[in-house]
């Protein structure tokens, strides 16, 4: 079934989008590794059982070709980076673009200066307004809708903002998530829970040295609801499961 | 329903979530939800789920975009109970 969020893309911003990730695939054999550095070496950074988390996201592409949303616990301003690394190597991103997800962080954040919204323009982001006028908003999800549906890769924090709580809040959903995954047919949703050790609460960074632990596992949400009712019905149904994979992150710390 | 009882019951609705209690005062039809009231627009979808609830009807994702003000809402419940 075609999406109106789909026809909603004009073909000037088609374009756009298609000039961006081929301007990002130029410099992603650069701006990757130095993201990658910057992680673990400049943050201090490191994945217990990375090998294993990167295994489990290579497999699940390999298992289909479906549309794919990458939906995450959110605790920090740079969880989406860490995110797609703990997810791929850059050289596998390489030769697999279309599984680097595309991105939409803060605009009043990343998108603050020239020199940040060059940054992200080259590592397949989307700069959002959260809380923005609504038509700026609904603009930004027709293009991760679009992206997803051509076969690339999005990663969405379907609670739209950092948990206050440090928790997964359930009750947080936003809509978002919930329009991208019903307009775009045969979607699946990656759940991704990944948190370091010293993270008890949101914060701007993790803590520098932080040993992050981390877990995925594929949905595919239902709902009889439509409209507004239906989006929130899907994004509950997926913080459901990534409030499931935190109990399993602490049963494990215990 | 007339538009003054969708107004009363819209803002009766709005009421909890409204962080600028002094706005609600003199609210108007052109008061902005989010600027104005300080609603949290995460919250919005919660008052919206509301208006469904309490007029019985069903609003979609693409309407949602058009409400900024308390008038928007008026108009948007209005359309859709006919």
């Amino acid at each position: 079934m075609a999406s109106r969020q789909f026809d909603s893309v004009p073909p000037e911003d088609r374009r756009s989008l298609k000039i961006q990730r081929e301007i990002t695939r130029l410099l992603s054999p650069v701006a990757l590794s130095l993201v990658a550095f910057a992680l673990r070496y400049g943050f201090g950074y490191r994945i217990e059982g990375l090998a294993t988390l990167r295994a489990d996201y290579r497999r699940v592409c390999r298992e289909s070709d479906d549309p794919t949303i990458i939906c995450a616990n959110h605790l920090t301003l740079i969880d989406s980076f860490i995110v797609a690394w703990a997810l791929g190597s850059p050289w596998w991103y390489l030769g697999h673009f279309r599984t680097l997800p595309w991105n939409v962080p803060e605009r009043s954040i990343f998108a603050a200066t020239p020199m940040l919204r060059a940054l992200i323009y080259a590592l397949k982001c989307l700069p959002i307004q959260r809380g923005g006028e609504r038509r700026g908003v609904t603009e930004v999800l027709s293009k991760l809708a679009y992206l997803v549906s051509n076969g690339e890769t999005a990663l969405v924090f379907p609670e739209a903002g950092r948990s206050r709580s440090g928790r997964v809040e359930v009750e947080s959903a936003a809509t978002g998530v919930g329009r991208i995954f019903k307009s775009v047919p045969n979607c699946r949703v990656i759940c991704v829970y990944l948190r370091g050790e010293n993270q008890d609460t949101y914060s701007n960074f993790p803590r520098r040295g932080d040993r992050f632990r981390g877990s995925l596992e594929v949905i595919e949400p239902k709902t009889d609801h439509t409209g507004v009712r239906g989006s929130r019905d899907i994004a509950h149904q997926i913080l459901a499961r990534l409030a499931d994979m935190e109990r399993s992150y602490i049963d494990a710390r215990k | 329903m007339d538009q003054t009882e969708i107004f009363e019951k819209v803002i009766k609705i709005l009421t909890p979530y409204v962080k600028n209690q002094d706005a609600l005062a003199s609210v108007t039809a052109a008061t902005h939800i989010l600027d104005d009231l300080k609603v949290n627009s995460a919250r919005l979808v919660d008052v919206v789920l509301e208006f469904e609830d309490i007029f019985e009807i069903e609003i979609d994702d693409d309407d949602v975009d058009s409400v900024e003000t308390v008038g928007n809402a008026v108009a948007l419940i209005e359309s859709k109970l006919g």
